[in-house]
């Protein structure tokens, strides 16, 4: 059997479990290239209109493989942590794409609660069974998969260069180069390093998030206000880019913490729908950076 | 202290009702208008959803007129609208004003004590004892269930009546007697005497006018400035509609939701397309199409806010309803640059679809 892993959305945080599970079964995989131009383009065709980007990008890696495979994993993320959602949205991702997407093989859409072993396991053996009936090797490649999302390092940490700056936002936007127009790299080339919200361990971020009148029930959100509220405090960087899709409800929210946490801190907020021009992206990203050189002289 | 809340349709009758009961002094911001939602605007992220600064506007235009207080319901879901009170408390500090937030969240969130403090909070501002003050609860809730039933009847009779108009006035008038009485006993009383009055209606039992069903939103479908009064116009086009949210559907929704027993039917019908929540009352949505179609309804209207999360994925679902059982859905998106003629324009047409369909003259999809 050949399963199809679109790379959109949390491929980019979980996918050494995803793949390693589904090799381990022993069944073939077919993963989509990294997002360019055709693939976003199938996903503006076939996506409801009112949907941020990275919901449209993956509709496009679904297109994109499903002529080519007979079975394909469309993570129904409902929580990776206790008591927190990710966004309404994915717990919809299956029926949206579903309904919007003709003729689509079958797919594996069954809730993924990933807050710990035992209320993964369901989901894997479940799956596992789609695949082989050997309980055994089921049981074998979950703990293979989980081994190697543990030892998986995720971001950025780099401040070897003159200026710093945090990158802020939800994983897909980060690591998806195309859609962020290999940011990383134009900062990398503007003597800038970048750190990402990996390098803070949880339990600082628990301690920011504290902060909070109102406990923050999307993890993305936890993370993005923890990061940004650590570095700001511990005076880790130079400056903050919020890297956040066009639309995006957990975004309007988050930047508006943010900016209340960090007052006049050098902070800026990155749009992204599929209509941002290059150009108009690297005159703010200069501008930015000329200000942040400005102000350590 | 001088308490206020944000309008959300008809609440703020019980919400008079509760506060006389209790003898705490209250201010009423005004009935939702255009200066409110620029007000809000202007102070809001350009990217929340419009229920947030609709509501940012009620609370500027009550601090104006001298409140001090803002009672808000709280949630913990996916949505949005978990994050608002947090929001709202940064925007007034921001502003230099001190006001302080009451916000009711379920206790699993707070905890039954912090519950507890909140609400004492308000009501040992109250004149009335323990026994006084759950007598004016309970007749709060009497008058929200009342007005609830009154707005379905007239919304439903509006296509039935002989009189054209008859039942627009009726519910019109009932609401503006019902804010001028001065004691919950009295209210009920009015509300009582209005529904007799809406039971009394000559209606034209032959007549077969176009239902609609309007689904969505819990706030933008409530709230009618912010769909721009759509049932009172489709009261006036003649055209019977029903709508199963309602704030007495929250309170009874909110409260039976630990128990996994609330809105059994909605979900029930839900399920072959969207099995699971999905955060705010997209399978509510959902459940209410499929629902609408089974009770020979002619269509269905989806209103939600631009950017609602839980409505977008309800919205890339109802296109499938609609074609398998073949019954026309429209979604409106609504945001504070919505403007009247193109709206209205949408659901006349809408309507005259549905007619045409009767007549058999073409059909859906």
């Amino acid at each position: 059997m050949i399963v199809g892993i679109p790379k959109g959305l949390l491929y980019y945080k979980y996918y050494p479990f995803f793949t390693t599970f589904f090799q381990e079964l022993g069944s073939e995989l077919v993963i989509s290239p990294d997002t360019n131009k055709d693939i976003l383009d199938e996903g503006v065709k076939y996506c409801v209109d009112d949907a941020c980007l990275p919901v449209k990008v993956f509709h496009g890696h679904v297109a994109y493989l499903k002529d080519k495979c007979d079975i394909i994993l469309i993570p129904r993320f409902m929580q990776v942590r206790s008591r927190e959602y990710i966004c309404p949205k994915f717990c919809g991702l299956p029926e949206m794409i579903k309904n919007s997407i003709p003729k689509m093989p079958r797919i594996i859409d069954k809730p993924i609660y990933a807050i710990s072993r035992r209320k993964l396991y369901p989901w894997a053996r479940e799956i596992g069974r789609i695949i082989t009936k050997d309980k055994k090797k089921i049981k074998n490649a979950f703990n293979t998969a989980l081994i190697k999302q543990d030892k998986f390092k995720l971001g950025f940490n780099d401040d070897s260069q003159q200026l710093t700056v945090a990158i802020v936002g939800h994983p897909y936007n980060i690591f998806d180069n195309y859609v962020n127009m290999n940011i990383v790299e134009k900062l990398n080339r503007l003597g800038v390093g970048v750190v990402t919200e990996e390098v803070v361990e949880d339990s600082l971020i628990d301690e920011e998030v504290k902060r909070l009148y109102k406990r923050p029930f999307w993890t993305f959100a936890r993370n993005s206000y923890g990061f940004a509220s650590n570095v700001y405090r511990e005076n880790k960087v130079n400056g903050i880019i919020y890297i956040s899709s066009f639309a995006c409800g957990i975004d309007s929210v988050v930047i508006e913490l943010i900016k209340e946490r960090i007052g006049n801190f050098p902070f800026l907020t990155l749009k992204i729908d599929e209509h941002t021009g290059e150009a108009g992206l690297d005159t703010r990203v200069e501008a930015f950076v000329d200000m942040l050189g400005r102000e350590i002289k | 202290m001088k308490i206020t809340a944000p309008h959300l349709g008809n609440v703020y009758i019980a919400a008079k009702a509760l506060f006389d009961g209790l003898g705490i002094e209250y201010i009423m911001p005004p009935l939702n208008n255009k200066e409110a939602l620029e007000m809000g605007s202007l102070h809001s992220p350009e990217e929340i959803c419009l229920p947030y600064k609709i509501m940012v506007g009620n609370y500027i235009q009550a601090i104006e007129k001298g409140a001090d207080t803002v009672l808000l319901p709280g949630s913990c879901g996916p949505c949005r609208f978990g994050k608002y009170a947090e929001m709202q408390m940064n925007l007034f500090k921001r502003m230099g004003k001190n006001i302080n937030f009451i916000v009711i969240d379920a206790p699993g969130d707070i905890g039954i004590k912090e519950l507890y403090n909140r609400i004492n909070q308000i009501s040992r501002n109250s004149r009335k004892g323990k026994a006084g003050q759950i007598k004016a609860l309970l007749r709060a809730v009497r008058v929200m269930n009342l007005i609830d039933e009154i707005e379905e009847k007239a919304h439903y009779l509006a296509g039935y009546e002989v009189n054209k108009g008859e039942c627009k006035k009726l519910l019109n008038s009932c609401k503006r007697d019902a804010m001028n009485t001065n004691s919950p006993r009295d209210m009920i009383m009015v509300l009582e005497e209005y529904k007799n009055r809406l039971d009394n209606v000559k209606i034209d039992k032959g007549k077969n006018p176009i239902k609609i069903a309007i689904i969505g939103e819990i706030y933008t479908i409530i709230e009618p400035f912010s769909n721009l009064y759509i049932e009172d116009k489709l009261m006036d086009y003649g055209v019977a509609t029903k709508r199963k949210l309602t704030p007495s559907w929250w309170v009874k929704d909110t409260l039976l939701k630990p128990t996994k027993l609330n809105s059994l039917k909605i979900k029930r019908n839900a399920k072959k397309y969207l099995s699971l929540g999905v955060g705010g009352h997209g399978r509510e949505c959902i459940g209410e199409a499929v629902l609408a179609q089974k009770e020979g309804f002619d269509g269905a209207i989806q209103i939600f806010p631009l950017g609602c999360m839980p409505e977008i994925v309800s919205k890339v679902i109802l296109p499938t309803i609609s074609k398998e059982k073949d019954f026309p859905i429209m979604s409106l998106v609504v945001d504070e640059m919505t403007g009247e003629a193109g709206f209205v324009t949408r659901v006349e047409a809408f309507i005259d679809l549905l007619e045409r369909r009767r007549k058999n003259v073409l059909s859906w999809s």
